[in-house]
């Protein structure tokens, strides 16, 4: 367990400084973006009539703070409110800080995409041993094409015809939003029945969307391994298929951990979309309303989350690899 | 079941693989007696079909080839050719053990030895598997390894010479009388590779086995095998004990084999690479002599008339040039 402890403090430490040298970047790209919002809503509140001295006290009110340090100071103070996990106030929704807005949206997003990213590796990876094993035959090919397809529609269209079948063509699924508002929110069933059919599109679309990749990398996987002297070894020693079988999975299913977890990094903001179409108030919805909205501490927050996540993301995978893989175990026994 | 050395008679056998080019023969017309207690060696170049032949003793010959031809007699087993399914798999690990080449990775890399030394166990059905563990340990153990340690150690934990004496622990473990050993000293060092011969021989004699070693090398068959079997292009040009074939080599191909050798005194250049190459699938000659092409004593005949293995004694030689002087001194 020591060796894990170390690894993990290893992998946190050049964590924080990753998340460092991003937020430094977000930070100096964001300042550059021409336009202040501040000075806007300070000219807004002139036009609306009030006293210079008055405008310039509720800006600061709304926005927490005076934006007149110099760059360094306004740098410095940002990368202090991390470490407070102070991210700052919405530009555009003035009084709300960003990290709030940040958590109620990725609820909306953490759990689809977690959702569809482990049904579509638990479907991808199962069928991906049948059309590697079945690869010569009619099977194989189908399932092998059917992973070529589905990789090769963009999100957004499968989006789309999701959509189109399923709540215009048969209506029978929502086309969008989170939940009904006839439903009291709370914990009721009429209102978790309703959370549950809004998210039947957007997870099966985050499923369809992957499961290709994952059938094609487990479909390789396992060829690769069925080539392993060890394979034809344990059938030559007489070994149970299904021994054998197990065999076979485990082994091949190993570099695909490394995929899960960076996809589950990267999918929470990359879910952009997705949560358009279906009008998701999800991160990615947020990212791009934050876009337009010139929402410059918000967009550096999302950015800031999406780069926490993916970091978190490998450090798992690895942490994870060496409870599994005896190899990475004894590899760092050796260093 | 037998608990004896079976005897493996080899009859006819012919494996073909699948190409673009059609079925082509890898191994042809083979006749191989493998007498009850004996260590046989098989040697041949790389391509000669010597690994498809040991691998036909456990119908084990991988697609696209196939056995297209003959029978693989096993006592205890019947014709081995004819098995398939639940009956074949038994008697693979069971009956007949085979060992890996050492640079193979014949190990599940995720598991430990002894792990998969249970699944051994249970994939035969063994109920005892404490018993079989004491039997690891005690094989492992007499190849001068320490059981306890090898059977909790994953493969990347074992060198090359480690790991094949685990290959032959797991072949014999379950008892299997009839032993096949691919290269088994292939890519080892000079004092590991004498080691594991030595092993070899010594559990070969204790326990009573039929042993078959497939090997290029000629020093590792004059070190162990009573009986020597030379193959060429897929098919067995010369075999009888030993001692004979190499003190006195009759066929062109054995002969070049020989003369090839570099001796530990005397002059490099004594020793005489055979000039060419060996034939390939594609390029085995399909009527005539397979070494034609390389042999100093072709004559026309060997264009045309596959020679076929003539006895005499306890040897066999498959070559015109050389039955015509046999017969002549008869």
């Amino acid at each position: 367990m020591t060796l894990i402890a170390r690894r993990l403090a290893g992998h946190l430490a050049r964590g924080v400084v990753m998340i460092l040298v991003v937020a430094t970047i977000t930070f100096f790209i964001v300042n550059n973006i021409p336009g202040d919002p501040m000075a806007a809503r300070y000219e807004k509140l002139i036009e609306g009539g009030m006293a210079p001295q008055a405008a310039s006290q509720a800006v600061k009110v709304l926005y927490g703070f005076q934006p007149d340090g110099t760059l360094w100071q306004q740098y410095t103070e940002y990368l202090g409110g991390l470490f407070r996990l102070d991210l700052g106030v919405s530009v555009s929704r003035p009084g709300t800080p960003v990290l709030d807005v940040l958590t109620e949206a990725a609820k909306w997003t953490v759990l689809p995409v977690l959702l569809g990213t482990l049904l579509s590796f638990l479907v991808g990876i199962i069928l991906g041993v049948f059309a590697a094993i079945k690869r010569t035959g009619k099977l194989g090919d189908a399932l092998a094409i059917s992973g070529s397809l589905l990789h090769g529609i963009p999100q957004y269209v499968l989006a789309m015809l999701l959509v189109v079948i399923f709540a215009t063509l048969i209506p029978i699924l929502p086309a969008e939003g989170t939940v009904d508002i006839l439903y009291e929110p709370g914990f009721n069933a009429g209102y978790i029945g309703s959370m549950a059919e809004h998210a039947v599109l957007p997870v099966v679309t985050y499923a369809l969307s992957a499961y290709g990749g994952w059938i094609l990398a487990m479909k390789s996987s396992v060829v690769t391994v069925l080539g392993d002297d060890f394979i034809l070894a344990s059938e030559l020693r007489g070994m149970k298929r299904s021994i054998v079988f197990r065999y076979i999975t485990r082994n091949a299913i190993l570099p695909l951990f490394t995929l899960l977890a960076l996809s589950l990094g990267l999918l929470l903001g990359g879910a952009v979309f997705i949560e358009k179409i279906f009008n998701y108030p999800g991160l990615g919805w947020l990212l791009i309303g934050s876009v337009q909205d010139r929402d410059y501490a918000l967009m550096s927050g999302a950015f800031l989350l999406i780069t926490v996540a993916t970091i978190l993301a490998n450090i798992v995978a690895d942490l994870f690899y060496t409870v599994i893989d005896p190899r990475v175990r004894s590899g760092e026994e050796a260093s | 079941m037998v608990q004896q050395a079976p005897g493996v008679r080899i009859d006819g056998l012919t494996v073909v693989y699948k190409t673009p080019a059609g079925e082509l023969p890898a191994v042809r017309g083979i006749d191989l007696t493998l007498e009850p207690g004996s260590i046989t060696g098989i040697v041949g170049e790389s391509g000669s079909g010597k690994s498809t032949l040991a691998l036909s003793l456990l119908n084990a010959v991988q697609p696209p080839g196939r056995i297209a031809a003959g029978r693989v007699e096993i006592d205890g087993l019947g014709d081995v050719v004819g098995l398939a399914g639940e009956q074949l798999r038994k008697a693979r690990g069971r009956h007949i053990g085979y060992v890996f080449q050492a640079a193979q990775n014949s190990l599940n890399p995720l598991k430990t030895v002894g792990k998969q030394l249970l699944d051994l166990g249970r994939s035969h059905g063994v109920e005892d598997l404490r018993g079989l563990v004491r039997e690891a340990k005690d094989l492992l153990g007499r190849m001068g390894l320490d059981g306890a340690r090898v059977l909790d150690s994953h493969q990347h934990e074992l060198s090359g010479g480690m790991r094949q004496r685990v290959g032959i622990m797991l072949a014999l473990v379950l008892n299997a009388h009839l032993v096949v050993l691919d290269e088994p000293t292939t890519a080892l060092d000079m004092i590991t590779q004498a080691n594991i011969l030595k092993i070899v021989r010594e559990v070969h004699a204790e326990r009573g086995l039929t042993t078959l070693v497939i090997t290029h090398d000629i020093g590792v068959v004059a070190e162990v095998a009573d009986r020597l079997a030379v193959m060429y292009g897929g098919r067995l040009v010369e075999q009888g004990p030993t001692r004979e074939v190499l003190g006195a080599p009759r066929h062109p191909y054995t002969k070049g084999l020989i003369r090839a050798i570099p001796r530990l005194v005397g002059d490099i250049d004594e020793a005489q690479a055979l000039p060419g190459r060996p034939p390939t699938l594609a390029t085995v000659p399909k009527e005539g002599c397979v070494f034609r092409e390389r042999c100093a004593l072709r004559m026309d005949v060997c264009d045309t008339v596959d020679p076929q293995a003539v006895a005499d004694g306890p040897r066999t030689v498959a070559c015109h040039a050389v039955t015509v002087t046999v017969k002549e001194h008869a």
